[in-house]
């Protein structure tokens, strides 16, 4: 099965007609979506900031992370669910635009991203936890951290204009 | 209603709104730049609430969280501003008739009159206010807050 012909069948599924025609579901899932950004990317943004050296220098970088990201990671799981309602209720559409696979690079990003943090960074946490300004590799996460995610909102938004 | 028409009708007859309606990419362009704003503005409000309510940033004196957080909330509404007004004129006409637009007019007006008479005063007082109104507080920020956006998403939609 082909990458479109899954999309095809993706669309054709009970829940991807049912959320396509009803008039009020696409919008109220779509709305869900757009108003997450802020639980998810919203609330990152100040951990990013903290990361960076911008935000709260004088709080340590674990306290603002730990208090914040399951906030951050509950909008995330929120926006992923819809996303994925949405992507099934017109697959094809996403498959044909440009914006939504820059859309889907940025994402990946974003995890590599997040994971370098996670699993290299993270570990000499104890040395720089409450320094004002963290190593340039930390800063440089966080950097990359709020443009990837700009980008993935600016690509996501675009997508709904038909260029 | 009808003796606001007027002021509709010369946003829309701008020369800032024609160009803005006129050209394929600046619509998008602008519209992307206040949907950022957006995330920057929920997101600082988001977290102060958080606090507010005792559920992040809990060791951090609130007046302490709010100094932090208040050029991001003050600058992104700035921007909100901005680029709202600019997508404004481009379809003034179009807002006129329009309840979402009436209504995200009023809780805006309502949002920002209760951010600066209450909120402010309530996050930045030193000595902590009691559950009961720091609770109140966050509940009506947020409802103001996230109706914004609600109504404004619903523009598009009428």
């Amino acid at each position: 099965m082909s990458i479109p012909d899954l999309c095809q069948w993706l669309q054709d599924t009970p829940w991807g007609v049912g959320i396509r025609e009803s008039t009020w579901l696409f919008p109220i899932i779509e709305g869900t979506h757009t108003i997450g950004i802020a639980l998810s990317v919203g609330v990152l943004l100040i951990v990013d900031l903290r990361l960076a050296g911008f935000l709260m220098r004088h709080e340590p970088v674990s306290r603002v992370s730990g208090q914040l990201m399951p906030w951050s990671l509950a909008g995330f799981s929120i926006m992923f669910i819809t996303g994925a309602l949405l992507f099934l209720s017109q697959a094809m559409k996403a498959y044909g635009s440009i914006f939504f696979r820059i859309k889907l690079a940025l994402l990946v990003l974003a995890a590599v991203n997040a994971l370098v943090f996670e699993l290299r960074l993270r570990r000499s946490i104890v040395t720089w936890d409450t320094a004002e300004h963290p190593p340039f590799r930390v800063r440089m996460a966080g950097v990359a951290g709020i443009v990837l995610w700009a980008g993935v909102i600016a690509a996501g938004r675009t997508m709904a204009y038909n260029f | 209603m009808q003796t606001l028409r007027p002021f509709f009708e010369w946003c829309d007859g701008t020369t800032t709104g024609q160009v803005i309606r006129d050209s394929r990419f600046l619509f998008p362009i602008i519209e992307t730049l206040h949907l950022l704003a957006l995330t920057v503005l929920l997101g600082s409000v988001l977290v102060l609430n958080l606090r507010l309510l005792g559920a992040g940033l809990r060791t951090q004196p609130m007046p302490l969280v709010a100094r932090s957080l208040d050029p991001l909330t003050f600058r992104s509404l700035l921007v909100m501003l901005t680029t709202g007004s600019l997508l404004f004129c481009s379809e003034a006409l179009k807002c006129f008739d329009s309840p979402p637009f009436l209504i995200k007019m009023v809780t805006l007006f309502l949002a920002i009159v209760f951010h600066w008479t209450v909120f402010r005063p309530t996050v930045n007082s030193p000595a902590e206010a009691a559950r009961p109104r720091r609770i109140a507080t966050a509940m009506v920020s947020m409802i103001l807050w996230f109706g914004v956006a609600v109504a404004g998403r619903a523009i598009g939609l009428y």
